[in-house]
Order: C-alpha cells, then sequence, then structure tokens
C-alpha cells in the first residue's frame, strides 16, 4: 500500500517490504484452489463446535455412566446397557407410539389446512396480500408464547373456548381438555396445527405461484374439475416442496418437547408422553443424561430411516 | 366439426375496452386466423371463444348453441396453447389421453384414439416419454395431439408457433396446414406473424386496439387493405407508401409528388371525388421493376440490400424512400438515378386524413 504512494519508496526496498507484505500474501493465497477451503474455515470451526460435536458427545454419553444425582456409579463404559433398558422401558414405547401419533396427526392437520390457505390466498382476491400476512402470525410466536396462550383459553375454568362450546351447545359443562387421557393428545394436536400451519401455507403458496396458469386452463378445456385439476395437476406439481416440507417439519416436531412440555408435560399419566419430551426429563429431572443420551440417538436414527425412506417412497429424485 | 359465429363481442377491463364489437363468422371447416400486433385483443377473443374469459356482450356461437354460458369443457372444443400446457408430471400419452381420461372414455378406446393421434403427428416413440424430455418441436406436436385426440367442433390455436426456432416454425406452420386439410377441422388461429397468417388462413382478421381492421381472405388482406395499418402491417418488407397530389388531365390520372408525377392508368379505385386533394400511395415493392414502363417513378439509389433469391433496393424518390425488391442479379449502384415503373393496378390509395383505403 505505501509502497504505491510515491517514488520515496523506490525498487530495492519496495520489493523487500511487499515480500512480507501480509496483504500481498493473502492475494496471492486468493488466487489458488485452497481459498475457497479458508473461507469456509470460519463456519466449519463453527459447526463442528455447535452441531458435531456435541452430537458426537451425546453418542458417546449414551455408553456411559452418567447420572448427576448419583455420583457414585462413576462415568465409565457400560456398553449398550441403556439400549438394552430402553428395549424392556414401556415408557420408551408407550412414547415412541405416542410420537407417531402425535407427528402424524398434528403434520396431516398442518398439512390440510396450509394447503387450504395456500390455494385461497392463491386466488388473488381482494385483501390476499394482507390476509397472507396475518396467517403467518401463529408461527412467529414462539412456542412458549403459543403454549401458554392456548392452555389458558382451554382453561377449565376461565378458558374461552370451553365458554364458548357450552355457549353453542356442543359441550353440557367446562371440559379440562388436558387431564383428560382421551383428549390430551387431541388437544395438543390442534394447538400444534394451530401454530404450524402457516409453515406449510408458506411453502405451498410459493409452490403454486410456480405452476403455470395455463395448465389449469388446458385442463379446464381438457374437461378436469377442481378436484381432479387439484388431485392430477396441483398435487403432482407441489410433489418436491410437500416433501421437503413434511420432512423439515417432522425433524422440527420429533425434536422440540417444548409445546409438550408446557400445555401436558406428557400427561395426564403417559397420555401425551413423546420421546423428545421422555428424554428432556430423563436428562433434566432424572438427570440421567446417559440414558437421555441412548433415547436421543435412537430419534436420531429414526429421523434419518425416515428422511431416507420418504425421499425414496415419495419419488422426489425421479423428475 | 361447425360454424363459428362471433356477434357484437365485446370486453372491458374496468374502463379499459379491450374488445369492441367483434363480428366474424366461420363456415365450416374454415381457417379463421386473428392477427395483429401484441396487445391488440386477439388472444383475449380466443379466450371468450374457448370460455376461459367471459365477454362483457356479445355471443358467441358454436354451430348452433350459444355458448355464452357454457363451460370450456363443454364446448367441445380443444385449444393448443403459446406454452404449451403439457402436464409436467404426466407422460405424454397421458397428457394426450387427459381430455379423453376426464370425459371417462374407457381405457381401450382411449389408448387407439392416443395412438392414431401419435401416428398422425410421427410421435408414437414419444409416448413413454414426460414432457420435460421433449423438444421444443416435440413438445409442439404433443400439444396438437392433445387437441386432436378428441375430434373436437373446434381448433383453437394462441401463437402455437412463437416458442420454436425459424425452422422449425415454417415445417410446423406445413404441418398445420396439412392437418388441417386432412381432418377438415374449423379453427381460429392467432398469431402476429402476418406469413403465417396468410399462408394458414381461409381468413384473416386484421386487429388493432380492440377493433377489427379488415375481416377477409388473405389475397384480399395483401393486395387490397382496408387502410394503412392493415397495408404496412402486411408484407415484409412492408407496402411503400407515397404522399401526394392527385391530379386528373383529360382521361389522364397521376399522382403528383415532390421531384416528380406518377401516372395511375389502370388504377382499381374510384378516386373521382379525391382530385386535387393529398392521397397516399401504397406500392407493394414487388410490384415495382427496373426500368420505364406506363408509370414510372425516379429516384436516386440510397441502399442496395441483397437477400438471395430478391435484392431490395431502397431509392429515394422527392425524399420519401420507396423499397423495390428486384430480381437477384439486380446490381443498380448508390447514388445513381434510377427509374422504376410500377404496376398500377396493383396500387392503393389511401386518405391521408382517416388512414382508409379510398
Amino acid at each position: 500500500m505505501i509502497s504505491n504512494t510515491g517514488p520515496a519508496y523506490s525498487s530495492p526496498q519496495r520489493s523487500a517490504f511487499d515480500r512480507y507484505n501480509p496483504l500481498r500474501w493473502i492475494g496471492e493465497l486468493s488466487e489458488t484452489r485452497y481459498w475457497m477451503y479458508l473461507l469456509l474455515l470460519p463456519s466449519a470451526l463453527l459447526i463442528c463446535a455447535v452441531v458435531i460435536y456435541p452430537t458426537l458427545y451425546g453418542m458417546q454419553m449414551s455408553f456411559h455412566e452418567m447420572r448427576i444425582n448419583r455420583p457414585g456409579l462413576g462415568n465409565g463404559w457400560v456398553g449398550l446397557k441403556h439400549y438394552q433398558r430402553m428395549v424392556t422401558d414401556p415408557v420408551f414405547w408407550v412414547s415412541l407410539r405416542n410420537t407417531a401419533v402425535w407427528v402424524t396427526s398434528a403434520i396431516a392437520l398442518e398439512f390440510l389446512i396450509g394447503l387450504v390457505a395456500a390455494l385461497a390466498l392463491n386466488r388473488n382476491l381482494p385483501g390476499s396480500k394482507v390476509l397472507a400476512v396475518l396467517i403467518l402470525l401463529p408461527y412467529f410466536l414462539p412456542n412458549v408464547v403459543a403454549g401458554h396462550m392456548w392452555a389458558l383459553m382451554l382453561d377449565p375454568r376461565l378458558g374461552v373456548i370451553n365458554d364458548l362450546l357450552v355457549k353453542v351447545g356442543l359441550l353440557q359443562g367446562y371440559k379440562a381438555w388436558f387431564a383428560d387421557p382421551t383428549t390430551a393428545m387431541a388437544a395438543a394436536i390442534v394447538v400444534e396445527a394451530w401454530h404450524s400451519f402457516p409453515f406449510f401455507t408458506l411453502l405451498l403458496l410459493a409452490g403454486l405461484k410456480g405452476i403455470p396458469t395455463d395448465l389449469y386452463k388446458a385442463a379446464d378445456i381438457d374437461g378436469a374439475g377442481a378436484l381432479s385439476q387439484l388431485r392430477l395437476i396441483t398435487l403432482p406439481m407441489l410433489k418436491t416442496i410437500i416433501a421437503a416440507a413434511v420432512i423439515l417439519r417432522v425433524i422440527g416436531l420429533v425434536n422440540s418437547p417444548d409445546l409438550l412440555l408446557i400445555l401436558t408435560s406428557g400427561g395426564p399419566g403417559r397420555s401425551t408422553q413423546v420421546l423428545s419430551l421422555y428424554a428432556f426429563q430423563t436428562a433434566y429431572k432424572d438427570f440421567n443424561f446417559g440414558y437421555a443420551g441412548a433415547l436421543s440417538v435412537v430419534m436420531f436414527v429414526l429421523l434419518m430411516v425416515f428422511a431416507w425412506a420418504y425421499v425414496r417412497l415419495s419419488k422426489v429424485n425421479e423428475d | 366439426m361447425a360454424t363459428l359465429s362471433i356477434n357484437s363481442v365485446r370486453k372491458s377491463f374496468g374502463a379499459v375496452e379491450v374488445l369492441s364489437n367483434i363480428d366474424i363468422d366461420v363456415e365450416d371447416g374454415g381457417f379463421l386466423v386473428l392477427l395483429g400486433p401484441s396487445g391488440c385483443g386477439k388472444s383475449t377473443l380466443l379466450a371468450i371463444i374457448a370460455g376461459l374469459e367471459t365477454s362483457s356482450g356479445g355471443d358467441i356461437l358454436i354451430g348452433d348453441r350459444n355458448v355464452n354460458d357454457v363451460h370450456p369443457k363443454d364446448r367441445n372444443i380443444a385449444m393448443v396453447f403459446q406454452s404449451y400446457a403439457l402436464y409436467p408430471t404426466m407422460p405424454v400419452r397421458r397428457n394426450i389421453g387427459f381430455g379423453l381420461e376426464m370425459r371417462k372414455v374407457d381405457a381401450k378406446e382411449r389408448d387407439a384414439a392416443v395412438n392414431r393421434a401419435a401416428e398422425l403427428l410421427q410421435i408414437e416413440h414419444l409416448l413413454d416419454r414426460k414432457p420435460g424430455q421433449l423438444s421444443g418441436g416435440q413438445r409442439q406436436r404433443v400439444a396438437m395431439g392433445r387437441a386432436i385426440v378428441r375430434n373436437p367442433d373446434l381448433f383453437l390455436f394462441d401463437e402455437p408457433l412463437s416458442n420454436l426456432d425459424a425452422k422449425l416454425r415454417v415445417e410446423m406452420r406445413t404441418e398445420i396446414k396439412r392437418l388441417h386439410e386432412r381432418l377438415g377441422t374449423t379453427t381460429v388461429y392467432v398469431t402476429h406473424d402476418q406469413v403465417e397468417a396468410l399462408t394458414l388462413g381461409t381468413k384473416v382478421a386484421v386487429m388493432k386496439d380492440g377493433v377489427i381492421q379488415q375481416l377477409a381472405d388473405p389475397e384480399t388482406i395483401y393486395e387490397r387493405p382496408a387502410n394503412m395499418f392493415v397495408a404496412g402491417f402486411i408484407g415484409s418488407p412492408t407496402m411503400n407508401f407515397l404522399r401526394g397530389t392527385l391530379e386528373q388531365a383529360a382521361d389522364d390520372l397521376h399522382l403528383r409528388y415532390d421531384g416528380g408525377t406518377l401516372a395511375l392508368p389502370e388504377l382499381a379505385q374510384d378516386v373521382a371525388h379525391f382530385v386535387g386533394r393529398t392521397v397516399v400511395a401504397g406500392i407493394r415493392p414487388e410490384t415495382l421493376n427496373a426500368g420505364p414502363g406506363a408509370a414510372t417513378l425516379t429516384g436516386i439509389v440510397d441502399i442496395i440490400e441483397p437477400t438471395g433469391p430478391d435484392t431490395m433496393v431502397i431509392v429515394n424518390v422527392g425524399g420519401q424512400l420507396i423499397t423495390a425488391r428486384l430480381g437477384p442479379r439486380a446490381r443498380p449502384v448508390s447514388g445513381q438515378s434510377l427509374t422504376l415503373s410500377a404496376d398500377s393496378a396493383a396500387i392503393n390509395l389511401f386518405d391521408p386524413d382517416t388512414g382508409n383505403r379510398i
């Protein structure tokens, strides 16, 4: 830099300076193929620190004893002990079943509501721009806020929903939705669907915008009704987006215990106990990090298998 | 097959009138071309015929049936879109048979119909591919297959060739003409390409700003354009417009322009009431020949453009540029004087105030 400013720094000195000039050194490096790895390095380090290391540490933990409230047991290698325990642990199997019900029902409902909303918004009726923003609002709410809000709305003594249902005549008296094992899961699913359907709306709407309108005109002339058009044109054309959205949502939902933690804490009994919640409680209530680690590893494997199978079955890669 | 009648059809979007009082009749088996620059309303008119757009007034009759309130699927029409609008997720076979499938035609009959259409269009080998695996020309054929398979009363084409390259466009143009001659289905064809219009149409409607400028057979459109817009829109290079005063001395009618006169001995128009007024003479470039004749124009050669089969010579005639289409060997010299003889029977005179043919 200085070397360029004038004749005062003339030849021999300048080249000596240049040789040790770090800017020049970086400049030369930027012309080589190593440069891209160098640019990736900071994010790669960050990912290692916050994703890969914890994941590996969690896996390692699942093969060790680690009970903070019983330090006497030490933290030695226990092999597959935690995994063996899981096989005979009834709570694990209940959690697994509940997870399947919770994730499948909630996502099916979210998808349906999201699709209907996206189709409606895609009609470009007056006001749909404002509605498109309003419809996203639930998704902007943190799980904790949404959970507490719905807990209050469904409250057996002062919940507005009970009040409305009684006034309309659908209910005889106020109902403790989250205290009844037969309704707790369903109520939680409704809350989850309300909270996350905008995710589907957003992605599906983007997909819908990409479908050429000529296709629908051609289908009109070919004699396809609205349902046929939805089934034979719209949904096949949204296939990739649907697959991506479902996978993202399944991963999100399987991994996050927060909504159920707030609404039911897994109860009543074990009726809303899901794997993520079970792992969370095992770690932070029982302080059994080894077993919690094993539960997490199982969830991780299940999700990998699910994502792989889903992509294969939905034939996303075909077109 | 059926006739098509478009009676006083209007269309406005709010205060903007995009079609005003369109009246067209197409005979059974006819080929109507809607021709005009973009934004002239031709595609809107086609969409109204198809039922994809509602009119603000007027009637569409296919055969004797008023189809104003009939859903597109019940009009027994088939349409080929500019984008082809093939269903990307379905193989070609299903694309072509989709209209039959939706009409609950049984699978065997459907397959037979699809195979017949595919054979006619020579796309049998493409039937199991998806549209994404086809070239532009192949997609075009599939789109046509989808249209012909149902044996509709009416074919509607919306600029079907504009996405193809020049060579393919010419080929497919011929194909469409052959198909029409073979099937004899009444057709409405939208294009902005005048060559397509003249080669394909039995009737051409030239449109501008939602108004039909001229509705006639291709020869009339070309030789006797109704106004200067039609005259200028049709033909390449376009018609020359030579401005001058119409004069009559004894029986001898002529046009006096800056720097000379053009005799009009065989003019096909009655222009007696325009004598003494300014008119515009429309002269097609190919009706001009080098050398003197009954009606001559003299000017200075400006530019010479050899195109292979022809040589376009642009001549400055008293400040007005006139293009003559001369033979391939014609090589006049730039800057020199050139005398051209015109076929005065082929000249059209226009009123410069209205632009209409006198």
